[in-house]
Parts: C-alpha cells; structure tokens; sequence
C-alpha cells in the first residue's frame, strides 16, 4: 500500500512541474491588494504546518511503526491521557487564535469594498462614501461594470465611455469598480490583481485595486451564469497614465454610442468568442444606474422571439450568439 | 396556469411533448443502452430464477432495518455510479476543450457536449453525488448498525423506516427520468440563484432538480426522527449513554442535525417553488425579491450537510481503527466532545460559501473564525485515531487500508479547508476547481470511510466476507486515481481555473488536464475492481463463511449475534455491562455464552404501504415537474388517503414463541439472505427501558 501512495504522490509531482512558471498568476501579484492576498496564502498555510506536518508524520509513521507484523510495543491498555486530551484540544486553538489574528488583520486590508493596503481607513471611508478626495486622498479612478448573459461592459462615467471586454486602466491609480449585472450573477476575478467579488443583478457591489506598472492580464467571471458563461473573459490592460489620456480621447471618437437604448441591444444574450472588444464614446455618466434601476424595476434583455431557438441542445454557434456584432 | 411559460401546455400530458424526449442525442442514446442493460441485469435473474415473489415479499415490502438499510445502500451505489460517469464525463470534456483550437465533435464546438448539456451533467453529479449517493448510502448505514450497536430489535418506527427509503428512492428516480425525458437543471446542485428562475431556465429541468431534492429530503427528515427515537428510547438494558458506541454517537449527531436542517432546505426550495409556479418574487432581482436570500437559506442547510455526511464517516473510522489496531478507541469522551462540537458549530459557518458575495469585513471576519473553529475538534478527533494506533498491532485488512488514507485526504482537506476559510485567500481561489479539489477531498474521505465501511460489515450482515485480493486492487486504483486527479487540480486552482467551464480558454492547463485524465482512468479501472470484488466474494461465498466476529477483534454490541443477522436481530436481548461490550466480554471470556432460556419477541409486520406511498410520491412529482396537475393531484390525495388508511388499520406485529426461537438458534439461523419465512406486519416496538 505504501508503495502504491508513493509511487501515486511522485507521479503527481511530477506531473505538476510542466505548469510551473508565469501560469501561477496568482503566486506573482501585481499591485497592494494582490500581494496582501499572497502574504497571508503564504502565513497562513505556514501556521497550519506547525500542526499538519507533525500529524502526518505521526500518522505515516505509527501506521507503519505498529504493524501487527513489525512486533512493536503493544500496550492495548493506552486509551486515555488527560495530558494529551488537553493538548490535543489546546494545540490547535492556539494555532487557531494565530490564524483569526491573521484573517482580523488581512480581511481589512484586503475589503473589495475598501482595502486598506490601498491606503489609509478615513481615505478609504470616503471611497464608498461618494465623498470623493475627502481627507486629502486622491479620488480614485472609477469604473463602472455591468455584466450581461455574457459580456462585459466597462463604463468609465467621467470620460463618457464604455468597452466591451476590455478593461483598460492607468498604472499606480487607486481604481474602485462599481459591478452589478442586468441577468444573473457573475463574479469578478483578475489572478493577481483584482479579488473576487459577486456582480449580482439588482445589487450593487464594489471592488477596489491597484497595479503599479503597465501590464497586460486576462479576467474572467468565476461563477456560473449559463451557456455563455465558459467565454466570458475579457482582456486587461494596464497603462501608463499618458498613454491612458491617450486612449481615453481615441475611445471618445468611437462612432458607437451606448446610451440607453443601445444598451438594451447589446445587452442581449450574446456570448463573445475570443473575448473580442467593441468600444462605445457617448456613454451617459448615470448609465449604470439607469440599468439598476431598471433590473430592480424588473426589466431584462431577452433574445426576440425571432433569434430564439428551439433546439434541445444549442449550440453556442447558433441562435443566440452574433446579436451584438451584426447589429454593431 | 399562474405563470407564463414557454412552449405549449395541454390538460392531459402538461408540458410533455413527444419533442420533450431527446432521442436523437447520441450520448442520451448510450445512456439509454446503458440504463436499460443494467435494468436487465437486475430484473432477468430475478425473472429468470422466478424470484420476483420473494422480492416484493420479503425486501419490497420488508420493514427490517437491515433489508432497508441494504437497498439504500445498493441504492446509493447505482447513484454513485451514474455519479461517477457524469465525473467522467465532465473531465473528458474539459480535457478535450482547451484552447481556441481544441475540436469540437457532435453539436459541440469544442469537446463533445455543448454548453447546455454538460451544465446538465456537471448539475447532476453534483446532485446525486452528494444528496442520492453519499447520502443514502450513510443513511443505509446507520440503518443497519445503530440498531445493532444498542441491541435493539429494528428501529422504533418501522414502517416510517420504508417510507424514508421510498421518498429518497423517488428523488434519483425523478433525476433517471431527466436524463430521457425533458432536461436536468443546469444552474449547478446548489441551485445558482436567479439562474434557477423560470425567466434563465425556463424548461423543466429545474423542477426536476427541485422536487427530487423535495421529496427525498423528506425522507431524510422522516429517518432523523426515527434514528434520534431509536437511540433515545431503544437501548438495551445497560446501554448507558457512557457505553454507546461512536459510531451511534455520530449517527445521533448527524440525525440531529439532518432533524433541524432539511427543513430549512424544504422552505428555500419551496419558496423557489413559488417563484416558478406561482410568479412570486422571493428570489428574483427585480420587483422586490432578494436573490441572497436563497443563497443564505440554501446554505443554512448546506453547511450542517456537510457535516451531516461527515460525522457518520468520523464514526466508521472510529470503529473500525480500533478494530484493526487491537485497541480501544483513544479518548472515548473527547471523541463525542468532539463530535457534538463540530455538529454544533456548523450551524455557524455557513456564510463562508460566499465570502465575496459583499458582506463586510466584520461578518465576514466572524464567519471566518467560526470556521476555523471547526478545525479544533477536526484535529481533536485526528489525533484520538492516531492514539489508538499508537502502541497498537495493526492488520491491514481493506477496512483499514481505506481508513488509514482516509486520514491523509482528511488532512489535505482540512489544510485547504481552514486555506479557504481566510476570506483574503477565499478571494483568489473562491469558485476556482481549488475548492472543488478542497470539498471533493472531503467528500472522498467520506467515499474511503464508506468502502471500509462496506467491507467491514458486509459479513456480518451478508455472513460471508469480501474477497480482500480485488479489495485490495480496488483500493489501489481508487487512491492512485483520487491522488492523481485531486492533486492536478489543485495546481490548477491556483492557476485560475474556474469550476463549471465547458470550454477552457488557457491552453497552458492542458498537461494537468491530461494527468486529471488519466486519474479518471484509474477509476475506472477501479469500478471494474469493484465489480470483480462483488463477483469473486458471491461465487466463492461458501468458502469464506463468517462466523459472529469474523474479524476476530471487533469490539462493539453487532458482533456478538450471528453472521448474518437474524431477522430478530438477537435470540435474547444482550445486557450491557461496558463500553465496547464484546471486548469486554471476551476478557471475560464469555463472549460465547448461550442464553440459557429464550423468551417471545414481538416482531412488526411487512406492509405494502411504504412502497405504494412511494409509487404516489413519483407521480405527484413527475405530475408537478411537467405541471400535469391531474397527476399531481391524484399522487397528493392518493399520499393522504394511504396514510389515513394505514392509520385505522389494526396492525399490532406478530410474536414469534420461544420455541421458534430456540429451533432457530439450535441451527444456524437463517440471516436475511435466504431467509423465505415471511415475516409480517409492523406495529411499533416495544421499547427497551
């Protein structure tokens, strides 16, 4: 048996090594939040080996130790020890209170909502606050995200645009992104940079980071949301300011302009292959409430009843799909 | 109608249409083959050797502990196995579907499944894996053993005993009938809300889901009460609660818990019942509903489940690593500390499921603690196992082999597990396959203890052991496919897979997609090694004969009647005079002692209602699934009218005489296997001071 679980554990190993290297995005953080997030991966699973690692040396070893076969000590008469059961209970709640320290502090640092590895708590407290750069923190870069069945739509409210599938952001900013969704819920995630957290329909939620130098990644949505959900990625890039200014006033020359009834068309079930992104200039800065509002009040985006299909299995090639990009 | 649905409705057939069925699927033809085949192999022999008589006399209609505890764990097994096959199916997919370039075959356009059906196969195996495999099959279980283990003739309410088995029987049923007639739900087992909303799924595979789960968890609610009044007012004299057996302790801990919980499952599903039924809005996003609500109350339920599962797994391992060991359980009372203290903390955890669901740092912070809690008495009950090793003479029977390995996964799991339960690391790895190596590291430590179970009392119930040569494959083929499988994902959860994709965009996860293949491969190979330890053990059956402890150094109540068991469990009511009464015993040397007189025992009586009220249950629910009100009424009624029926019916058992008693114990007795002498109708017993 040992020899199986040996050559089991080995072959296990080894088959892991090939994927070492860059796709562990998430044990290379970018940015405060992030590496937060890493450090306490790294303490945390350090404190429960002070425990785990002794106990599966004890347990390896006595199963092999006190085989019937290896005629060790026998003592069948060893089955209570107030010591031990004290220890065995008062161990582990030591090793306990270490790890609740451990989430007390990380769980404020790393809030999607106000992380304070991104700065001070009165800075942060303005955040969700709407009380923009009070207590002399700069305001942070806001982005508005709105999931649909099954893209992303960035809406950057300021600057009076949106993408679809690419969120572009300025290095060494302070970003907050508002998320809610106009169908079912999604959950935002960039490994490495951005923690999860839920984009719900008729909810607004928010999460906050920041990446200090230019950087390409790829984010997804990390909870289940249908037939289109395997191909909701969408691209992130992170530039240097000038080259964001730059962006931004290219973007603002898109002929496409997502006001709300152009929303409600590309808010239709769509699933986007490869991610591709679409650029709208003409957003209005109230968008992402107008569609929470309207998600509270109850409207959704069906296909129209012509698009449908009536096939027990669709395909994700057919029927649904190509809505937004013939129309666009 | 209340609602508006899509697609055509009609008095008679409901939403049925003959488009429902998908018979021009290739896979859903397989399956069918495979269905049907595997039927045959039930029914021919049965028809065959003429025996369909002694089968609805004496096990379709039986109210005997251990004959109902054998069908839901054969009940369990079948699920697990379609369980399995859709695991299957979920990896061969996912390692066919990586990368923009991965080919597509069939309707898919990469892989072999589209979207909307492997949602369905990832739905079900999560489903019946955990509440139709898993659960059935400890419920079995405790069936069997808890009476044995306090000495008590059968459970306290026989017949109620039966139901449970049909509603839960139903419940996998309904699911079977998805997978030919219409579609399963595809917003997960957990029934992602507002996906689950008749507006996202708007066919009627999430009703299937829905009143499966409604009907069985019924049955699991009605079996709580019956194990809990067992325990409480069954037990032989001397059974003092200082002497239970663990594996009791853990079946009342669980039965509590099952007890309080499922109906809070029973009340989220009925209010998303509403929604799809009757328009309200509970949970939708708009118009005044709140979506976390179900989420909350799902999980309410969902976190004791856990635990539900995995306290009667803690029990099988502190039976039978004592046995194996030599040696009493180390620390017997910490132990049921312990286990009372994870039961009872699990009702405050279950936030952690949703840690980015956007609670602030403070309620997330106390739920993370909660969490961490639990690990304490987890760890309390680790180390008491590995006491009772120490300084002990271990065989390494299959039994043990499966609870030794089950302690490593415990490990693993619990690591990852208290990992997980930091929201700062839960917000990189929440929904990645990272946590679904996590929880299926529990859950298969769950399966370990459950084929150690099966192999350790298969012979006192059956009175022949288990070939060990294919046991011993067959472990080997499981753990070496569990280790490869888990271990893959793990890494790939750190690398950003998320769980449910039916197309993987990076290609860079292919090679450890490949080694989760080849895993499944080892499975497999494993369930052929099941089938052959089931077919070697009944064809060399008479040359391994077990006596009352074939073990030789089983310790508790169940080992010192006969193998198999006789209907009447024991010819006398044993008196209890320790903890671990045969140990005891047989320091005494007294283990073989003869009663020296026999008196009557009160037997109840087989009945046909359980199985009749089963027959009702499915039709109200296939009635309600395809919104066949006629059907759905008349299942309801018919429901009613039988328990009324059986409720005026005087039916007070048998008594079987001391003479029968003393003839039949002059002989080996005959167990439940080959048992033809009809036992008759139920009435409740007469309990034990």
């Amino acid at each position: 048996m040992f020899k199986v679980l040996r050559l089991a554990a080995g072959l296990a190993a080894l088959a892991a090594l090939p994927g070492c290297a860059s796709s562990f995005a998430m044990f290379h953080p970018v940015g405060p939040v992030a590496t937060s997030e890493f450090h306490f991966l790294l303490i945390s699973t350090g404190v429960m080996m002070i425990i785990i690692v002794p106990t599966t040396v004890m347990t390896c070893l006595f199963a092999i130790r006190y085989r019937k076969s290896a005629n060790a000590a026998y003592d069948p008469s060893f089955s209570h020890s107030l010591l031990l059961e004290l220890a065995m209970w008062g161990v582990p709640l030591m090793i306990v209170l270490v790890l609740a320290y451990c989430t007390y502090r990380s769980v404020f640092l790393v809030n999607p909502a106000a992380p304070e590895a991104l700065g001070s708590p009165q800075a942060q407290n303005a955040l969700g606050s709407g009380v923009k750069g009070a207590a002399g923190a700069p305001a942070p870069f806001e982005v508005d995200v709105i999931t649909t069945d099954w893209q992303w739509i960035f809406v950057y409210p300021k600057q009076g645009i949106a993408t679809i599938d690419d969120l572009v952001i300025p290095a060494g900013q302070n970003v907050q992104l508002q998320l809610t969704s106009v169908s079912v819920t999604n959950d935002i995630y960039i490994p490495g940079a951005l923690p999860m957290i839920d984009v719900m329909p008729g909810m607004r939620t928010l999460d906050s980071f920041r990446v200090d130098k230019t950087a390409g990644m790829e984010g997804f949505s990390a909870d289940f949301s249908g037939d289109g959900f395997s191909w909701m990625q969408f691209s992130t890039r992170i530039m240097s300011p000038p080259d964001f200014g730059n962006w931004v006033k290219q973007t603002q020359a898109a002929p496409d302009h997502l006001t709300y009834a152009r929303f409600q068309q590309v808010a239709r079930p769509t699933i986007n292959e490869g991610a591709k992104p679409h650029y709208f200039s003409g957003v209005p800065s109230d968008l992402f409430t107008t569609v929470y509002n309207a998600t509270r009040a109850g409207v959704d985006y069906p296909v129209p009843e012509d698009v449908q299909t009536k096939a027990p299995f669709p395909s994700p090639t057919t029927g649904k799909q190509g809505d937004v990009k013939a129309s666009s | 109608m209340f609602v508006h649905l899509q697609g055509p409705w009609s008095p008679l057939f409901g939403r049925l249409t003959l488009d429902s069925i998908p018979y021009g699927n290739p896979i859903i033809q397989f399956a069918f083959a495979v269905t049907v085949l595997g039927g045959l192999a039930a029914v021919g022999p049965m028809l065959y050797y003429r025996k369909t008589g002694y089968i609805f006399r004496e096990w379709l209609t039986t109210v005997d502990h251990k004959k109902i505890g054998v069908m839901y764990i054969i009940f369990g097994l079948v699920m697990m196995f379609r369980g399995f096959f859709d695991g299957f199916m979920i990896r061969t997919q996912q390692v066919m579907a990586d990368g923009p370039n991965s080919p597509g075959i069939l309707e898919a356009q990469h892989g072999y499944l589209p979207p909307s059906h492997f949602d369905q196969i990832y739905s079900s195996h999560g489903t019946l894996m955990i509440l139709f495999a898993v659960t059935p099959i400890l419920t079995g279980l405790g069936n069997i053993i808890v009476p044995l283990q306090i000495g008590a003739r059968d459970m306290a309410f026989p017949t109620m005993n039966a139901i449970s088995l049909y509603l839960t029987i139903v419940g996998g049923m309904l699911i079977m009938a998805s997978l030919f007639i219409g579609d399963f739900s595809q917003a997960g087992w957990v029934g992602l809300i507002p996906l689950t909303e008749l507006d996202f799924s708007p066919s009627a595979g999430v009703d299937y889901w829905m009143w499966a789960i409604q009907i069985s968890s019924i049955g699991t609610t009605l079996n709580a009460i019956n194990i809990i009044t067992t325990i409480i007012g069954m037990r032989a004299p001397g059974m003092r609660w200082d002497r239970l057996p663990i594996f009791t302790w853990t079946t009342l801990s669980t039965s509590i818990i099952g007890l309080t919980a499922f109906p809070i499952l029973g009340v989220a599903l009925a209010l998303l019942g509403a929604d799809r039924y009757l328009g309200t809005h509970f949970y939708t996003a708009g118009l005044g509903g709140n979506l976390m609500l179900y989420t909350d109350l799902f999980w309410i339920w969902g976190h004791p489940e856990v635990y539900f599962l995995v306290l009667p797994a803690f029990g099988i391992l502190s039976e039978v690593i004592p046995t194996f060991s030599e040696k009493p359980l180390f620390g017997y009372i910490t132990m049921v500390a312990a286990t009372f203290a994870i039961a009872g903390i699990s009702w405050a955890v279950w936030l952690h499921h949703f840690f980015t669901m956007g609670a602030g740092p403070w309620v997330n912070s106390f739920f993370s603690v909660a969490t961490m809690l639990v690990g304490i008495p987890t760890g309390v009950k680790v180390f008491n196992w590995i006491l009772t090793m120490y300084r002990g003479r271990i065989t390494y029977t299959t039994p043990m082999l499966w609870s030794v390995s089950a302690l490593i996964l415990l490990l693993v799991g619990g690591l990852t597990g208290v990992m997980l339960a930091n929201p700062a690391i839960n917000y990189t790895v929440h929904n990645s396959v990272f946590v679904v190596a996590h929880f299926h590291c529990m859950v298969l430590l769950i399966a370990f203890t459950i084929f150690a179970a099966i192999i350790y009392w298969f012979p006192k119930i059956f009175g022949f052991m288990l070939d060990e040569k294919s046991g011993l494959r067959f472990f080997q083929t499981f753990t070496i496919g569990t280790t490869l499988t888990f271990t893959a994902m793990f890494a790939l959860g750190f690398m950003g897979e998320t769980r449910r994709l039916d197309y993987l965009f990076n290609p860079q996860w292919q090679p450890l997609l490949i080694v989760e293949e080849i895993g499944i491969a080892f499975y497999c190979l494993s369930v052929f090694y099941f089938a052959k330890l089931f077919y070697m053990s009944i064809r060399d059956r008479a040359l391994n004969k077990a006596g009352p402890d074939p073990w030789g150094t089983a310790r508790t109540l169940e080992w010192l009647t006969h193998s198999p068991v006789p209907f009447y469990n024991f010819a006398v009511t044993p008196r209890v005079h320790q903890l671990d009464e045969l140990a005891w015993r047989k320091s005494q040397g007294i283990d073989h002692e003869m009663p020296d007189h026999y008196e009557d025992i009160h037997m109840p009586r087989n009945t046909i209602v359980p199985l009749a009220i089963g027959v009702f249950a499915f039709a109200f629910g296939f009635g309600m699934v395809w919104r066949i009100w006629w059907m759905a009424g008349f299942g309801l009624l018919a429901i009613i009218a039988t328990v009324i029926f059986r409720s005026f019916t005087p039916d007070h058992g048998y008594i079987i005489t001391a003479e029968d008693i003393a003839r039949m114990e002059g002989r080996p007795p005959s167990g439940i296997v080959n048992d033809t002498h009809a036992p008759l109708p139920a009435m409740e017993e007469k309990v034990t001071p």
